[in-house]
């Protein structure tokens, strides 16, 4: 049975494969952003919630509305340069190979990590210490959020007019 | 953030995300939620600043932060002067209002998520939410002028979040903390004081370029021409207020708590201030364009809060926040008017506009207003907020800089006087044979923001006392 943690890991490693590996930017872009939320719940489970939060405003939040705005500008009839793939469809087998020597090399090094986790939580949820110390940031998150969903929006509706 | 100021944030944000499904198919609708929500806001807040009881007290029942009230006050109404406006103007100008009115609302939501935020890194948050959704307002017509704009608004201001995000995470790192409260009681404990200066100091660096100060001006005058011209005015009236020149006035409040080395800091902040009203003023001089040489008169009047910021004594901050409140009035006259003007008679060329005062009485004489305030005329409101930085500078010892500030006062009064006879007085032009007086509804928020600015001036003991008792006091004493 998978444990939390280990399906963040491997949730992190998909999604950062599938932005790096997408051919349609948008695809990436959201592929991005989702290992930034991977990540950022992988920092809050080892207590770092200062760093979670960077990572969920900034990654998540800030960098992915800003790379959706321009994908969103550029045009599908630009023609895009073509590239060589090969070394991308590498990298899934790549990863297997690290994932493989990070069991066998690296996993005192995450029962350690864990044992932190443990000794930080203090028996505190996720939950309330998220709304607890950062409440108005996660107040901003939505506002980023509606302001990128927005902009969105009003971008898409300028291109269809033909702007 | 106080449960009674979440308010001023959560409203505007609800309202914003109900416009687009409420108003898809009706764009009056988006008008009219966005009008009754700002207007509501404004009322609730000129209530709590200014009901019987807090008069009679003097002003010392107000437990909230006296400086984040006034700009909460201040974003609602420009941000309801604006709103108003853009109902008439937008008209036939391909504006989307089902994203346009929503994206007002989310930045007014960010303005206030600024100001009421009491920790360095959500005030980020807020910055960037605000950067984001003036992006999108910037190209809000069918202008090329606008995308051009906002792409440099954006690019240009891309370093400063750099240095901000640089300068967050060295306060952490030096002081564990970004919470206002917690920095002041470190600063006044001197542990990890070199560190923290040195993050002040990035964080100071990134809020003055998106303040437009000298020398990181160069994307204001583009921005500001650029963008869509209600947008215009709320850029200039008090985005860049309230994502730049709010945060570096914040921290200067916490240099002059440190002993030693913060003071440099300081003196560099009255120095960049004192270029920016010399540059602004002489740049605003040799414009012909009126949006454009707006622009360089609000980089010299910023100058002004700057460089009282820099000084740091209680009547300094005074006058930096009152002129960060009248800059807030006047150049959101100004830019309104220019916008009037454009639409009346169809330039913002100044060396094509004249006489203008004929066709247009009530544009004109609320120009005046406007502009006559800008210069430091009394009894006008910008001569008092002038007058006590003077006052604070001399008082000081600082009087080359007190000096240098009247004579650039008088430079300001006489580049408007000169704009003033080239588009509203002297021989007609033939854009004034044409054109003729706006509508109503363009007027009313010139208007308002006018008796704004004359009462603000008449009232000013009223003003000088809020300001000592919720913030001189309370603040930085």
């Amino acid at each position: 049975m998978i444990e939390y943690r280990e399906f963040l890991y491997l949730a992190v490693t998909l999604c950062a494969l599938a932005a790096v590996m997408s051919r349609n930017m948008l695809t990436a872009a959201i592929s991005l952003a989702a290992t930034s939320i991977g990540v950022a719940l992988v920092l809050f489970d080892f207590r770092a919630p200062w760093a979670a939060v960077f990572e969920l405003s900034v990654c998540a939040g800030l960098i992915t509305v800003l790379f959706i705005s321009a994908v969103s500008l550029l045009r599908k009839e630009e023609p895009f340069f073509a590239e060589d793939r090969t070394r991308f469809r590498l990298l899934p087998v790549f990863a297997l190979i690290v994932a493989i020597g990070g069991w066998i090399a690296g996993w005192p090094f995450f029962e350690a990590l864990a044992d932190y986790a443990r000794f930080g939580a203090r028996g505190q949820s996720l939950g309330s210490m998220l709304w607890e110390s950062r409440r108005m940031d996660l107040l901003g998150q939505i506002a980023m959020l509606a302001a990128g969903v927005l902009v969105i929006n009003s971008v898409f509706a300028a291109k269809k007019a033909g702007k | 953030m106080t449960i009674s100021l979440l308010q001023y944030m959560l409203i505007p944000l609800f309202s914003a995300l109900l416009i687009p499904f409420v108003a898809r198919r009706r764009g009056k609708l988006a008008e009219i939620f966005a009008n009754v929500t700002l207007l509501a806001g404004l009322i609730n807040i000129g209530w709590t600043l200014l009901s019987p009881a807090v008069l009679a007290s003097g002003f010392s029942v107000l437990a909230e932060d006296g400086f984040s009230l006034l700009m909460v006050l201040t974003i609602y109404l420009v941000g309801l002067c604006v709103s108003f406006f853009s109902a008439s103007y937008g008209q036939g100008r391909g504006v989307n209002t089902a994203y346009f009115y929503p994206l007002l609302l989310v930045s007014v939501a960010a303005m206030c998520g600024v100001v009421t935020s009491t920790d360095f890194f959500t005030l980020y948050i807020f910055v960037e939410v605000l950067a984001v959704a003036s992006f999108a307002l910037i190209t809000s017509d069918d202008g090329r002028e606008g995308v051009e704009g906002a792409i440099k608004y954006y690019l240009l201001t891309f370093p400063a979040s750099a240095a901000i995000m640089l300068g967050l995470a060295v306060m952490l790192l030096s002081a564990g903390t970004f919470s206002f409260d917690s920095i002041r009681i470190i600063v006044y404990s001197g542990a990890s004081a070199p560190a923290l200066v040195f993050s002040l100091s990035l964080l100071l660096l990134g809020f003055l370029v998106k303040s437009g100060v000298v020398p990181f001006h160069v994307w204001t005058p583009d921005a500001y021409q650029g963008a869509y011209a209600p947008v215009s005015a709320f850029l200039a009236g008090i985005v860049t207020k309230i994502s730049g020149v709010y945060a570096v006035v914040r921290i200067a409040m916490f240099l002059r708590l440190f002993e030693t080395g913060a003071f440099r800091l300081s003196e560099v902040l009255m120095f960049l201030g004192m270029v920016s009203i010399a540059v602004g003023a002489i740049a605003a001089m040799k414009q012909d364009d009126l949006k454009r040489m707006l622009a360089f008169s609000s980089v010299s009047q910023i100058g002004y809060i700057v460089l009282a910021a820099g000084l740091a004594t209680p009547l300094a901050f005074i006058g930096a926040v009152f002129h960060l409140f009248n800059h807030a009035t006047f150049k959101t006259v100004l830019f309104l008017n220019s916008a009037s003007l454009e639409k009346a008679a169809g330039t913002r060329d100044m060396t094509r506009l004249g006489g203008m005062e004929h066709p247009m009485p009530w544009t004109s004489w609320t120009s005046v207003i406007a502009m006559l305030s800008t210069a430091g005329i009394p009894p006008l409101s910008g001569f008092w907020s002038k007058l006590i930085i003077i006052i604070a500078l001399w008082d000081a010892g600082a009087v080359t800089y007190a000096v240098l500030a009247l004579l650039f006062s008088a430079l300001t009064l006489a580049y408007f006087l000169i704009m003033q006879r080239r588009i509203f007085f002297g021989k007609k032009s033939p854009a004034a044979e044409t054109a003729s007086e706006v509508s109503p509804a363009l007027l009313a928020p010139a208007v308002l923001m006018s008796a704004v600015i004359v009462a603000a001036g008449l009232l000013f003991p009223y003003f000088f006392s809020y300001l000592a008792e919720t913030i001189a006091s309370r603040m930085v004493l």
